[in-house]
């Protein structure tokens, strides 16, 4: 029998399949990815003009802007969602609201090997990635006009990417996303209510039952939710409450590229590759209810199709159970 | 320059960018081929599951006993618990396997797209809808029922090329459709006017976003929509139920939704689509009304997804959309399709 669950912080209902009947990794459809597109990247080292210019870059010493020699580099979108020139132009149409689409969409390629995607890479790599996703985070933040800076991956065509090249995207937003909005709604009652952090409690209750729980290390944890979107679905947190994600010290940085490699690494051998996003829910520019949110990384790997049902209904439908998930991700250690 | 629209209902907001529709590899091809399992034969032609209810064939032409047909899901999402149990589990709140998943064969021909079905046809699915909604709402431990069809691949189906839909019935008002009760109740206590009825006199005086209409019904692009050539079908006389506001339009319906299922189906080169029936959940007085005005608030309505593009990780994460083609520009692409 399935269960119907309900996530405490929005109120979002899912089915989720019981442990005996759950999908196990080899239910899912696998999808082969191939690099096919090395001689011609715009992502690689050498290409640099082809890209739009540089932003910031991770680079050895004596290189400079759009040469080789970078490590990790940022760049603008080239075909942004949202154009960084311009007014914040709000106004009403009828009974319709409207603004002009400013905002910035920027490119974080990630390495400059063409071959590896983030999970292959080493935790330094990823601290510097990390890094440079922070200073990104930061510097936009200062532009007034942006309301939410937006962190995210897709890696693999049916996660939504049309680019092999390992690379992440930052959005910054004039106005905060309404599944974050429902989120800090969401998390601001239940401290209202009770005087702690609703993602602290959730961790406490994790770290009871551990069978949720992928890895934990000195400052992040990773469990699957109990009350999932998508199978094989998993999270990030810190361990010590905070909703600050672009000043984390050295040690927390090393930390989270380590069980961010780990869970990636874990994810692609129990599911083979698996198409992925991943992005980060931080608090907006600015935001003064600190002690109600709790920063975190969801990772959702792309493994069924949503369906009308899902669509029209925000009613999600899940066949692996959470525990059963993490069960095989813990099951499965880097090599 | 980008345009950030709201939706006005949910307020989700949506972001036209059409700088995106340049980017190389975004839309989705037509997986036709793959429309039916190789040799497997179609287990919706001459079904043999238990029957919940059916129309007889009225077709001399068909060797069929039945012309709709609605059977049980072989996979369902929900199903029969003995008994409806809540409980909680720590934080998290817990119901029991509770619920109806039944599967609606829209023909006894093996037609895998209800576009080319004729308008009797779809009628007599639409009255289908309407009986198994009201005699589901007679269980007390359900608050929704909703009625929905995947249609190709990309649409989440799978690879049987039968026409089909399906209803499942809740024991939960899900996330989204709450957002969009709670949405139009705002308006109404604000304005004391249906949100949906402005909508339609907004759109009809427009005109812009009006793909067709009909009698009864008014077929537009959403001025905020979440996917490309996305169509909202919306009946033009304000109702809250589809179960009394399609008493005797069926007919009006089917004829405006073969028309609308058509004109993507000629101008997109048959593509994935899913379809959502959206009405106002069961509310009779024993069940606790949930707030009084849901009769005047809400307006039922027939949402229409193509799926030409694949969701990313900035839409999942968000619930924000980017939408590559201004839906001024989808509507009046699917004016001038010419039908056959």
């Amino acid at each position: 029998m399935s269960e119907v669950r309900r996530d405490p912080i929005i109120g979002r209902w899912a089915i989720v399949a019981d442990k005996e009947e759950s999908w196990g990794a080899d239910r899912y459809d696998k999808e082969v990815h191939e690099r096919k597109h090395k001689a011609i990247c715009q992502f690689c080292p050498g290409r640099e003009s082809q890209t739009p210019p540089e932003v910031d870059a991770n680079r050895h010493p004596g290189s400079g802007p759009n040469q080789p020699g970078w490590t990790a580099r940022v760049v603008s979108n080239k075909f942004p969602a949202l154009r960084i020139e311009g007014q914040l132009d709000k106004r009403g149409y009828g009974l319709y609201d409207v603004s002009t689409g400013i905002g910035a969409h920027e490119v974080l390629i990630e390495t400059s090997d063409h071959d590896r995607d983030l999970a292959d890479l080493s935790v330094n790599e990823i601290v510097g990635v990390l890094r440079l996703a922070q200073n990104r985070s930061i510097s936009l933040a200062k532009d007034r006009r942006f309301k939410y800076i937006m962190l995210f991956k897709n890696y693999g065509q049916s996660a939504g990417t049309t680019i092999e090249h390992a690379h992440s995207q930052i959005i910054a937003l004039p106005l905060v996303p309404r599944d974050v909005l429902e989120e800090l709604e969401g998390s601001l009652d239940y401290f209202k209510f009770r005087g702690r952090c609703i993602y602290c409690d959730i961790i406490d209750q994790e770290r009871q039952e551990k069978e949720r729980i992928v890895v934990e290390n000195d400052a992040f944890i990773s469990f699957c939710p109990y009350v999932p979107r998508y199978p094989f679905e998993t999270w990030i947190l810190p361990t010590e409450h905070t909703s600050d994600f672009c000043y984390l010290s050295d040690h927390d940085r090393y930390q989270l590229a380590a069980a961010l490699r780990e869970v990636l690494k874990r994810m692609k051998k129990t599911l083979n590759d698996p198409s992925y996003n991943f992005y980060l829910h931080v608090p907006p520019v600015n935001y003064q209810e600190n002690q109600s949110y709790h920063w975190h990384i969801e990772i959702v790997p792309q493994l069924s199709r949503v369906a009308g049902f899902e669509w029209g209904t925000g009613f999600y439908v899940v066949h692996t159970e959470p525990g059963v998930a993490a069960e095989a991700l813990r099951h499965n250690p880097p090599d | 320059m980008p345009e950030l629209r709201k939706d006005p209902v949910v307020g989700r907001w949506v972001i036209i960018s059409t700088e995106r529709a340049r980017r190389p590899g975004t839309i989705i091809d037509p997986q036709r081929e793959a429309m039916d399992d190789d040799n497997a034969p179609c287990p919706f032609c001459h079904n043999q599951d238990p029957e919940i209810y059916a129309i007889p064939n009225d077709d001399p032409r068909v060797a069929s006993p039945w012309k709709v047909r609605v059977t049980p899901s072989g996979t369902p999402l929900l199903k029969m618990a003995p008994q409806f149990k809540r409980r909680g589990h720590g934080l998290y709140d817990v119901i029991n396997d509770y619920g109806v998943h039944e599967v609606v064969i829209e023909t006894p021909e093996h037609i895998a797209n209800m576009a080319d079905l004729s308008e009797a046809q779809i009628s007599a699915v639409f009255q289908v809808y309407r009986t198994r909604m009201r005699e589901l709402s007679k269980d007390k431990n359900f608050l929704y029922v909703i009625a929905y069809k995947n249609y190709g691949w990309a649409a989440g189906s799978r690879n049987i090329g039968h026409s089909r839909s399906q209803i499942i019935a809740s024991p939960v008002n899900p996330l989204a459709v709450k957002g969009k009760m709670v949405g139009a109740k705002k308006y109404f206590d604000y304005h004391d006017r249906c949100l949906f009825c402005d909508l339609i006199r907004q759109e009809s005086k427009d005109r812009t976003r009006v793909v067709t209409e009909s009698e009864h019904f008014i077929a537009v692009t959403p001025y905020a929509p979440r996917f490309s050539f996305e169509i909202c079908l919306l009946p033009k006389e304000h109702q809250c139920d589809f179960v009394k506001g399609v008493a005797g339009k069926e007919g009006d319906l089917a004829k405006i939704f073969k028309e609308v299922l058509t004109r993507l189906k000629v101008g997109l080169d048959d593509p994935s689509y899913n379809y959502v029936l959206h009405t106002a959940p069961f509310r009779s007085q024993d069940r606790g009304v949930r707030w009084p005005t849901i009769e005047e608030d809400y307006h039922w309505h027939i949402e229409v997804m193509p799926r030409l593009t694949r969701v990313a990780g900035f839409e999942k994460g968000s619930g924000f959309h980017i939408c590559s083609i201004p839906p001024e520009n989808t509507a009046e692409f699917l004016r001038e399709v010419e039908l056959p």
